[in-house]
């Protein structure tokens, strides 16, 4: 390193950030003592770090989704792994071969018995699962909402039936316990549509059945685009329309339909 | 675990956001992520630098998974790109704040090659450049470089 010469933006950041060899730390600042210009440089260096994580941390707050979902989720698989390789250490004692043999028969008929009765107890939550998801648990799905304001939310085309990536739908039969259900008796919707600025997040999304419940995802699809509407008419506050609907979407429609049934154009395969 | 859970979740949602995956694609990774450390442990692996552990398994599985969705799009031309967009409009908090700066050097932090993001990224949630070049497969001088490059970027945008 010559004296005549300015430090590279390099070697001043390694300076900046104690990366540097001791060596060249004891030359670095002989040169900065000596140069106010690489002196204002590392300080520019310092503050464009500064600006950085600022803006970085400043961008997130308010984007990064709550952690109690994806930690209880992950709680519930840790569970699981830990169960099944707990199941896997235990291992076989070390039998003789005959009595192995013997023993894998026993294991082979109890298996047979018990994958039957879970298949079958399967097929009863799926069953009692369809009749009974037409609101969502809270606790589960209390509604997630993007910072939008009124005037996007209605300038931006009304999304309708948003696809939800398959991966999350999966997530979310998982979580309301119907992981065996039929993909094809529900749609898994959006508490607060993203039509009314709700998020694409799974604490937004839940398993709304189709067809066996009165109050069904289309009669939801209604009461949506009646609340789309009186946002843009301004009849109804955004932040008020995303609260009605993600506190209880049956009674929202009930209010704004001023009924205590579905109309008829809203379920034509509604069924008691 | 649920303790590292507590403690990562948030700097490593950070920096998988960096490959412009949507949060939920993130969390998916993250779960991901940490049931492959509950096994890595279960199977007496080293327990040293978990963060830095962490971050390499969660950068592969990022990768992966954007693999993955870009598929996803590809086989789905119907599905418009824009449905998975996040929207660009600011909030009106924002627009009323003056945040001039910030949007200026996001911006620029935007622009920048994705290594070089990716470097800054892991720099900003606290890994020293011997983790970062660990993680990124560069070498120590490669992410001293890319970090000078992106700083002086940023510094010149804060200069206008």
């Amino acid at each position: 390193m010559k004296h005549d010469e300015h430090l590279p933006d390099q070697q001043l950041l390694l300076d900046v950030e104690g990366e540097i060899s001791p060596h060249d730390e004891r030359l670095v600042r002989a040169h900065l003592s000596a140069c106010w210009k690489c002196r204002a440089r590392r300080q520019e260096l310092d503050n464009a770090i500064t600006g950085f994580v600022r803006a970085h941390q400043r961008e997130f707050e308010a984007k990064l989704p709550p952690a109690a979902g994806p930690r209880a989720l992950l709680k519930a698989q840790l569970s699981q792994l830990s169960w099944n390789a707990a199941g896997v250490r235990s291992g076989w004692p070390a039998f003789p071969r005959a009595f192995a043999w013997g023993a894998a028969l026993c294991g082979l008929l109890v298996f047979g018995f018990l994958f039957v009765r879970s298949t079958m107890e399967r097929q009863n939550l799926s069953d009692r699962h369809a009749l009974i998801v037409s609101t969502p648990d809270s606790s589960l799905t209390p509604g997630a909402t993007l910072l939008a304001s009124r005037p996007a939310v209605c300038a931006q085309e009304n999304i309708k039936n948003k696809v939800v990536p398959i991966a999350l739908q999966r997530k979310v039969f998982e979580q309301y316990g119907i992981a065996g259900a039929d993909p094809h008796a529900y749609e898994v919707d959006y508490l607060v549509t993203p039509a009314l600025g709700g998020a694409d997040d799974i604490h937004n999304l839940w398993p709304h059945s189709y067809s066996h419940t009165v109050w069904n995802a289309r009669v939801k699809d209604a009461l949506e685009d009646r609340l789309r509407e009186m946002v843009c008419d301004g009849s109804i506050d955004l932040a008020e329309a995303q609260r009605e609907i993600a506190t209880n979407w049956i009674t929202a429609y009930k209010k704004y339909f001023h009924t205590d049934q579905p109309l008829a154009e809203h379920c034509d395969r509604c069924v008691e | 675990m649920i303790a590292f859970f507590d403690q990562f979740r948030d700097p490593l949602l950070r920096y998988l956001s960096s490959f412009g995956l949507a949060f939920p694609d993130c969390e998916e990774v993250l779960q991901e992520v940490f049931l492959s450390l509950f096994q890595h442990l279960d199977q007496g692996k080293s327990s040293d630098n978990l963060r830095g552990w962490l971050f390499r398994v969660a950068h592969n599985l990022a990768l992966k998974s954007r693999y993955r969705i870009r598929q996803d799009f590809d086989s789905r031309a119907d599905t418009g790109a824009a449905e998975f967009a996040v929207d660009p409009t600011p909030s009106p908090e924002d627009q009323l704040a003056n945040h001039q700066t910030q949007l200026r050097v996001l911006a620029v932090v935007e622009a920048l090659p994705e290594q070089d993001r990716r470097c800054l990224f892991l720099r900003a949630e606290g890994l020293r450049y011997r983790e970062i070049a660990g993680i990124l497969d560069m070498s120590l001088g490669a992410v001293s470089i890319s970090l000078a490059r992106s700083l002086a970027r940023i510094a010149r945008s804060a200069e206008r």
